[in-house]
C-alpha cells in the first residue's frame, strides 16, 4: 500500500514521469519482445538461416530477459499510479492473461524446441507461429486496455 | 487549420476515427510493427557495433532482415499515415507531432547517406579486420532516431 502510495505519487504529480515510464514500457517491450520475434523468424525459416535457432537464442536471450524485466516493472508501476482505473477496466484482465501466456510458453515450450537439435520443422514452425500471436496478443491488449475502459 | 480540417473531414477518414474497433485495431498494428521489426533494427545495429551476434557475417544480418524491415517500416508509415490524418486537426498544432516527422524526415536522410556508405557494402565490412567509425556511428545514429522517434509518438498524447 505504502510502495502503491509512493509510485502513485511520484507518476501522477507529474504528467511526464507517467509519459516517460510508458516511453520505457514501449522501448521494453519492443528490444524484449523483437529480440523473441528474431528468434521467431528463424523456426520459420524467413531469416538469418546461416545460424541454427539454439544459437539465435543464445545471443538473443539476454536482450530478452534484461527488456522483459524493464517491461514489467515499468507496467507494474503504471498499474500502481492508477489501480482503480484498470481494476475496473474490462480489456486488462484479458491482457494480463496473454502477458502470464506468452512468459511461461516463451520460457518453456518456445525454448524447449529453439534449442532442439534437429526438431521436427512442423513443430518449429508452429510454435514460433503460437509464440508470435501470443506476444501480439499482448500489444492488442495494451491498446484496447486505453481504448474500451 | 482548414487543411488540416478538410483531410480528416474526407468520409473514410471520419469513419475510421469514429470507429470504435478499427482505431485502435490499426494503432495496434502500428505498435506491434514497432515490436517485431524495432527489435530487428536493435539487433542488427549492435551486430554493426561488434556487440552481438558475431557468429554471423553483417552481410547476412543485414541481407536476410531486410526485406522484413522494409515490410514492417512500410506497415509503420502506413498504419501512422490513417491515424494521424484521421485526426489531422489534433495533430497539425502538436509541435511533438512535427517533432517525430522532423525525425521521421531524419532517418530518411541517414538511409541516403549511410545505405550505399555502410548497409550496401557488408561483404566489403566482412573483410576487415575492425569494425570502421563510420559503421559504429551508422548504427548509434540509428538506435537514437529510432529512440526518438517512437518516444516521440508516445509523447504525442501528452501535449494539449
Amino acid at each position: 500500500m505504502l510502495l502503491q502510495n509512493a509510485i502513485g505519487d511520484a507518476l501522477n504529480n507529474s504528467e511526464w514521469t507517467f509519459a516517460l515510464v510508458e516511453c520505457v514500457h514501449i522501448g521494453g517491450f519492443a528490444v524484449g519482445i523483437g529480440s523473441i520475434a528474431l528468434v521467431d523468424f528463424r523456426m520459420l525459416n524467413l531469416g538469418l538461416r546461416h545460424e541454427t535457432t539454439a544459437r539465435i537464442l543464445k545471443y538473443t536471450e539476454l536482450w530478452t530477459l534484461i527488456a522483459l524485466a524493464f517491461v514489467v516493472f515499468s507496467g507494474a508501476a503504471l498499474f500502481l499510479s492508477q489501480t482503480e482505473i484498470y481494476l475496473v477496466n474490462l480489456i486488462f484482465p484479458y491482457k494480463m492473461y496473454a502477458l502470464v501466456a506468452a512468459l511461461i510458453y516463451n520460457f518453456t515450450v518456445h525454448r524447449r524446441v529453439a534449442t532442439m537439435e534437429n526438431p521436427p520443422p512442423v513443430l518449429s514452425k508452429l510454435v514460433a507461429i503460437v509464440s508470435l500471436l501470443l506476444w501480439v496478443s499482448v500489444v492488442f491488449g495494451g491498446i484496447f486496455t486505453g481504448f474500451l475502459v | 487549420m482548414p487543411t488540416a480540417h478538410s483531410i480528416q473531414s474526407i468520409r473514410f477518414l471520419t469513419d475510421f476515427s469514429e470507429s470504435v474497433l478499427a482505431y485502435p485495431i490499426v494503432l495496434s498494428i502500428h505498435l506491434t510493427c514497432i515490436a517485431l521489426f524495432g527489435g530487428m533494427i536493435l539487433m542488427t545495429n549492435l551486430r554493426l557495433l561488434g556487440l552481438n551476434f558475431m557468429g554471423l557475417t553483417i552481410t547476412e544480418m543485414v541481407g536476410s532482415l531486410r526485406l522484413w524491415k522494409r515490410v514492417g517500416a512500410i506497415t509503420m508509415i502506413g498504419t501512422g499515415l490513417l491515424l494521424a490524418t484521421s485526426e489531422a486537426e489534433k495533430y497539425a498544432p502538436n509541435p511533438i507531432f512535427w517533432t517525430k516527422m522532423v525525425i521521421l524526415g531524419l532517418i530518411g536522410v541517414h538511409a541516403l547517406i549511410f545505405r550505399p556508405t555502410v548497409y550496401d557494402r557488408t561483404e566489403e565490412l566482412d573483410r576487415s579486420p575492425v569494425i570502421p567509425t563510420k559503421v559504429k556511428v551508422a548504427a548509434i545514429l540509428s538506435l537514437v532516431l529510432w529512440t526518438a522517434m517512437f518516444s516521440m509518438g508516445r509523447l504525442i498524447a501528452y501535449w494539449d
